[in-house]
């Protein structure tokens, strides 16, 4: 076990540094000039070659590269003299936009994703296992048809939509939540629990919905396993057919999605954040893409796709404890 | 007779449709009621009528007595207190009859958990004896093991060491040879027959298979399209069959003296 994750991680690494690579392509070579964004109205030529100059885009692709590559391990100084800056490791760059290392920017706003993506998850999950047990336990009947119907629904309705409607009905209509916003855990719980309710049911009717239809499909394969017919034929009483012949093999599945999209989540819900102004990864990004400043993009495309590989790899590893039959063979 | 079983007038009825047309047979304690005909035929069906467990918007009517009493019409309940315990059933795919995702040893305990209640420790006694039983080596170790993790004849095994747990009167097997290789399915029989002669278990044998149906059962129903065709000895259904089609199935084995 520990040689397979050891070779996981290797390859994680690797698989990093390609993305690392092919972003850090796109920008080199795609996109307008980024001492142009930084320059601002006022620009005189003389002012654009001194910041080409100070961010290094006078160099050769390999070079910027490894420059880039370096910093994240060993931090690196932009610019000389009196402007220099020194941006500490890891250094996911430094945005001259706004004066700031990007690798602050993000694990400023890192907690407010977290606890938006979180929140989210533990409402989705519950109301779309138990939703999805239900109906698939009682096929056919009226409630998993109007489950059905609903979670259909609520698959379909874009997120934007939904946030102004909720928006508009519990803080303006009926005054009975807050404006979102960004508020601290402490000195008030209650608040900080309203101001992130409105998102949480936001980002989690999709998944819910979704999860509610996964759920109630694997529950229903489960049921006409031969396995439960054993069950049954050994007199078990229905509970434990249900809890422990029926759940494990039809939740198992499950785990691998959650790992894929709560990790996906990490790196900023987009939508959610920009609507209700939450100052976390997805408004960051927005802010970033609106305003091109390349750094930032960069690093927070990096921190999404390593939290989705390291997400992969918990599913991996996790699986292993949940499904007997997957066994790991060092290769 | 003295029947421990006694089938009546079994008839099945799937989406208007009968399955099972008509069948009386009998099983005393001790003794082997095989049942064979094609796949179709109905087999199953009787079998699972007698547990219970036939699928949804199944109807069976007629009468089948356990024990003397009437089990049709009687409610889950009731006939979850006698399955697994006073009847047991055994299936044709051993690998995908027990759960993956659990031990053996577990699937042996909760079946007698269910029926007899106490403590984990003596189930699991329980449960290590029954391997030892059946014949799986080292039933201490192999407990902790997953069904993938033994071999398709252990495996059948494993779901009679199961079935048997609770000391049933009578066993179901329902072509629990069928999935293994013919070295295997010989000790599968001897060792069903074995346990049988140990505990006067009655046995309902259901095979599509007339050599291993003539090894192991004393009386014999062939099935045919739902109806019961023939219901004889062993030996008069082998020797002096009634129905053309027990002779047409007997006709249809391939003999080795015949092949040019």
């Amino acid at each position: 076990m520990p040689r397979y994750i050891a070779g996981r991680l290797l390859g994680l690494v690797c698989i990093l540094l390609a993305i690392c690579f092919f972003t850090f392509a796109i920008f080199f070579w795609l996109s307008p000039d980024p001492a142009l964004a930084v320059c601002g109205k006022t620009c005189t030529p003389l002012r654009i070659s001194e910041i080409r100059q100070a961010l290094g885009l006078g160099q050769p692709f390999v070079t910027q590269f490894w420059d880039y590559v370096r910093g994240i391990f060993a931090g690196r100084d932009y610019g000389s003299g009196a402007d220099l800056v020194h941006c500490s490791a890891p250094c996911l760059g430094y945005s001259f936009q706004s004066s700031q290392n990007v690798w602050q920017m993000i694990t400023q706003r890192l907690p407010v994703t977290v606890t938006v993506a979180a929140g989210a998850a533990v409402l989705w999950l519950l109301i779309g296992i138990i939703a999805g047990v239900i109906s698939g336990v009682r096929e056919g009947t009226w409630w998993d048809r109007a489950a059905m119907f609903v979670t259909l629904g609520g698959a379909s309705i874009p997120s934007y939509v939904l946030a102004l409607v909720l928006q508009f009905v519990l803080v303006v209509k009926l005054q009975w939540l807050p404006f979102p916003g960004n508020v601290g855990f402490l000195p008030d719980p209650g608040l900080w629990f309203e101001s992130y309710l409105m998102p949480w049911i936001v980002l989690a009717l999709g998944y819910a919905c979704l999860y509610a239809r996964l759920t109630r499909s694997n529950v229903i394969d489960t049921m006409s396993e031969n396995f439960m017919r054993t069950a049954r034929a050994k007199g078990l009483p229905p509970g434990l057919i249900l809890r422990r012949h029926a759940l494990r093999p039809a939740l198992t599945p499950v785990v691998t999605i959650f790992g894929m999209d709560f990790a996906g989540l990490l790196g900023g819900a987009l939508i959610v954040e920009t609507v209700f102004g939450l100052n976390g990864l997805g408004q960051l990004t927005e802010q970033a893409i609106a305003s091109n400043d390349q750094p930032v993009i960069m690093g927070v495309t990096l921190l999404a796709a390593a939290f989705t590989v390291i997400g992969n790899l918990v599913v991996d590893i996790l699986y292993t404890y949940l499904d007997p039959r997957v066994r790991i063979t060092a290769s | 007779m003295s029947g421990l079983l006694e089938v009546d007038n079994l008839k099945v009825t799937i989406g208007g449709q009968d399955v099972v047309r008509d069948s009386s047979f009998a099983v005393d304690a001790g003794d082997t009621l095989g049942i064979v005909g094609e796949s179709g035929s109905g087999k199953s069906m009787t079998a699972l009528a007698v547990m219970g467990l036939l699928p949804r918007g199944a109807r069976a009517s007629g009468s089948v007595r356990f024990d003397g009493q009437e089990l049709l019409g009687r409610t889950d309940r009731q006939l979850r207190a006698l399955r697994g315990d006073a009847v047991s059933m055994i299936f044709q795919d051993p690998l995908s009859s027990l759960n993956p995702y659990y031990t053996v040893g577990l699937q042996i305990e909760e079946t007698y958990l269910a029926h007899r209640g106490g403590k984990r420790a003596v189930a699991r006694r329980l449960a290590v004896d029954a391997l030892a039983e059946v014949g799986i080596p080292e039933p201490q170790e192999r407990r902790r093991h997953f069904p993938h993790q033994f071999s398709g004849g252990q495996r059948q095994r494993i779901m009679i060491a199961m079935a048997l747990i609770c000391g049933p009167k009578l066993l179901i097997a329902d072509e629990p040879t069928t999935a293994l290789d013919v070295t295997v399915q010989a000790q599968v029989l001897k060792l069903l027959a074995r346990l049988q002669a140990e505990t006067g278990t009655g046995l309902l044998f259901i095979s599509h298979d007339l050599a291993v149906i003539s090894q192991i059962a004393h009386r014999v129903v062939v099935m045919r399209d739902g109806e019961q065709v023939e219901y004889a000895t062993t030996e008069e259904a082998f020797c002096a069959p009634k129905h053309p089609y027990t002779r047409a199935l007997l006709e249809a084995i391939p003999r080795i003296d015949e092949v040019s």
